[in-house]
């Protein structure tokens, strides 16, 4: 007895849940299109949410390497110019020795060399107490004073710690941050004195006490002299090597950033040329059947029997 | 002869005119929620012959046998029951929307990942005053997180409940209404539409019950209904004129059980298992846990920073304090920031001496937070919230599209069609007249008998 299969409420209800769904797809997509993001809530995507919370992580821990990294560099280049500084006293320390070790000066000569060798031994302990970016003793260690003390008499003492700590630069990798005084200023085993700093005032005294000691003890400081000088160009070469393992790890970790940013894209971000095309054809659709219902409805025998 | 020609006609135009009527009353209720198409079914009024009257013709036209209320029971029986699983899978993943909202929201996360960010960044020069205050900044902040997840996830919740609380009511008053349905419908007088009318209320009650709970229906002959809820095994609700109650008990984890109590001696629990409901129930069962993991995470990372301070000492040489205070046992919502000021970090390990910058006691405390990873575990959490959320919303849409299949398909068979009843009124008129044309003959013919003379 049906003339259409189907009452007119179900024809309503269907078609509304049809345009509904319909719009409610274009505008899901229309939101990704306007917020460049494909994942609004977590449960839109909880792997992809989870792998962007993991990549966010990693990326706030990496600009902190960043700032540890360029704090290591500039550590490590404020020690390679002191370590510079140290060679050109010992250059010109060896100068001296040389002029003091020559037969022909006279005490006095001597006694005024061995004075300025003296004051250039300040300088050096000067430069070996001098301080980092933060404050901090630059030879000194993990100390927070001074790296060395200087008594009465003229003798110095290492009062830092033994070694200068590691900075983290990310993903496990470290750099020690600076080197110690007495990695640079001992002098080898069987020198005749401990370290350099030692050897220029046994020199400095020797020199000013004048006498027969004095040429030989300017011949004995050439020789720890130079063993001093090998010491120094030595810690340069570790600073040197330093420095460059701080630009590798620079260097990878800008690669992984961008790797990560990239990675951040295509989870989280939108694709905007299929979006587009999907918001397109939804609308389309959607166009249709809206169309399709206004000439449906406006079906109605009522206006056709009269 | 016992036949009546104008009688018959009259009945014919007195039947026309009740199908005209019901016919007009579809078409205004075309669009009423619940209300199920009507026909009026029409009976011949005839005797055979009686003793000594075999073969006379003895015919009296039409009546009005019952009106007929076109609806299907199993396709009604459908839409309660995948309207009820359709409202649970509603009602939970609304909840736990909710829920996710509130951890996701309060940035616990990204507060945990800049405390370890601030901790990673002391190393770097572990006596600065500005990085330590960084820390204890970093520190304040995830408190204050933790406690607004906390109580975001009370205040959804207390939210959840309170709207079970509303739907309890409102159970306990359709049950109350179908009893009465009930009553009325046991005395009211069968096809009468009086009846169909009862019938139509019966009904839709049914289906407003059904978007709380999952139901399990018995009708009667006499049309009355016999309502179980959690289904056909579950506790009797409402049996002829009597309605049981539902009841609520809340736990102290904040999730939620129901008996019925009134119709047996002493309450009888429920498990629903459809309905909004049953989903609040779920959605407050799956908060619950995601709580019970939060204040665990809470107490990790606290437990993890406390015990690294401890074994180590501060710049002025004192032994470290705590840093998180709070409980016990602590929940995300008492943690506390125990230390406010930055000088007592224990950075430097025991025996370091004062104002140390030696970093081992930090490495050692980055180290056993990294093992213990509370941040890689909240992660878990957000994905195991989010997770949950997705793959309910999947079931939802999926319920949803069935639900609204067997409602459509309920209305393409009880619901008016228009159309039809354009017909109908087109026939019914039709058949109006042709009853007034058998009247006119009759007349006509009297006129005839009249006229001989």
């Amino acid at each position: 007895m049906t003339t259409i299969s189907t009452s007119t409420s179900a024809f309503y209800e269907r078609s509304s849940m049809d345009i509904a769904d319909l719009r409610a797809r274009a505008e899901g997509l229309q939101s990704d299109l306007s917020r460049g993001q494909r994942i609004a809530r977590s449960s839109d995507d909880p792997v992809g949410a989870s792998r962007l919370r993991q990549l966010q992580r990693a990326d706030s821990t990496s600009q902190i390497d960043v700032a540890n990294a360029a704090k290591a560099s500039t550590n490590l280049q404020l020690t390679d110019s002191a370590l510079g500084s140290f060679a050109d006293y010992i250059t010109r320390i060896q100068e001296l020795t040389t002029q003091a070790a020559n037969g022909t000066m006279t005490d006095a000569e001597r006694a005024g060399l061995g004075a300025e060798i003296g004051q250039i031994r300040n300088n050096m302990i000067q430069l070996a107490n001098s301080r980092d970016v933060e404050g901090g003793a630059l030879f000194g260690g993990q100390s927070a004073g001074d790296a060395y003390t200087v008594d009465a008499a003229g003798n110095v003492t290492y009062v830092g710690t033994g070694t200068a700590g590691d900075l983290p630069l990310g993903d496990g990798q470290n750099v020690t941050r600076g080197i110690t005084g007495p990695d640079f200023l001992t002098l080898p085993p069987g020198s005749a004195s401990p370290d350099l700093l030692t050897a220029l005032k046994t020199l400095s005294d020797a020199l000013q006490a004048g006498g027969s000691a004095a040429q030989q003890a300017a011949r004995d400081g050439l020789a720890a002299l130079s063993q001093g000088m090998e010491q120094v160009t030595t810690a340069q070469t570790v600073v040197g090597s330093r420095l460059a393992w701080v630009d590798l790890t620079t260097e990878r970790r800008t690669n992984l950033t961008e790797m990560r940013a990239s990675e951040e894209t295509d989870v989280g971000g939108t694709d905007i040329a299929s979006t587009v095309a999907r918001l397109q054809e939804t609308m389309t659709v959607l166009e249709a059947s809206q169309a399709s219902f206004t000439k449906l409805a406006s079906l109605s025998l009522f206006s056709l029997l009269n | 002869m016992a036949s009546d020609l104008l009688s018959i006609g009259r009945s014919g135009a007195q039947a026309a005119r009740i199908a005209l009527d019901v016919t007009a009353q579809n078409i205004a209720n075309a669009s009423t929620d619940g209300y199920v198409r009507r026909s009026a079914k029409l009976a011949e009024v005839s005797s055979s012959g009686g003793i000594g009257t075999i073969g006379d013709v003895s015919l009296s036209g039409v009546r009005l046998d019952s009106v007929v209320r076109n609806a299907d029971l199993f396709r009604q029986a459908e839409v309660r029951r995948t309207g009820a699983d359709a409202a649970r899978a509603d009602a939970e993943v609304a909840g736990l929307e909710n829920v996710q909202a509130a951890v996701e929201q309060s940035n616990v996360y990204s507060s945990m990942v800049g405390f370890e960010g601030s901790l990673q960044q002391l190393v770097g020069d572990p006596t600065s005053s500005s990085l330590r205050a960084n820390v204890i900044e970093s520190a304040r902040t995830m408190v204050g997180t933790f406690n607004i997840a906390s109580s975001a996830l009370d205040a959804v919740g207390t939210g959840l409940r309170f709207e079970a609380t509303d739907a309890i009511t409102q159970v306990n008053t359709l049950s109350g209404e179908l009893a009465r349905v009930n009553l009325r419908l046991a005395r009211a007088a069968d096809a009468s539409s009086d009846q169909t009318a009862l019938l139509d209320q019966r009904d839709s009650l049914l289906q407003q019950l059904s978007a709380f709970t999952d139901i399990s229906t018995t009708i009667n002959s006499d049309s009355t209904v016999e309502l179980r809820i959690g289904g056909a095994s579950g506790p009797l609700m409402v049996q002829g004129g009597s309605a049981g109650t539902l009841g609520m008990t809340t736990a102290g984890d904040g999730t939620i059980t129901f008996t019925v109590s009134g119709m047996a001696a002493g309450p009888v629990a429920a498990s629903l298992t459809g309905g909004s409901l049953a989903g609040k129930a779920q959605a407050l069962t799956k908060l619950a846990a995601v709580h019970a993991q939060l204040d665990t995470l809470a107490q990790s990372m606290a437990d993890t920073v406390n015990a690294a301070q401890a074994a180590g000492i501060t710049p002025a040489n004192a032994s470290g304090q705590p840093l998180f205070g709070g409980g016990p046992p602590m929940t995300a919502a008492n943690m506390t920031l125990a230390l406010t000021d930055g000088a007592g970090i224990a950075t430097a390990p025991a025996g370091a001496g004062a104002n140390s910058r030696d970093a081992s006691n930090l490495n050692a405390l980055r180290t056993a937070l990294s093992s213990a990873d509370p941040v890689g575990g909240m992660d878990a959490l957000l994905f195991d919230i989010s997770g949950t959320v997705q793959g309910r919303t999947v079931t939802r849409d999926a319920l949803r599209t069935i639900a609204n299949g067997a409602k459509v398909s309920l209305q393409a068979q009880a619901g008016v069609d228009l159309d039809q009843e354009a017909v109908n009124l087109v026939r019914f008129q039709q058949a109006f007249q042709a009853s007034g044309k058998v009247m006119q003959t009759a007349k006509d013919i009297f006129d005839t008998l009249l006229a001989i003379r």
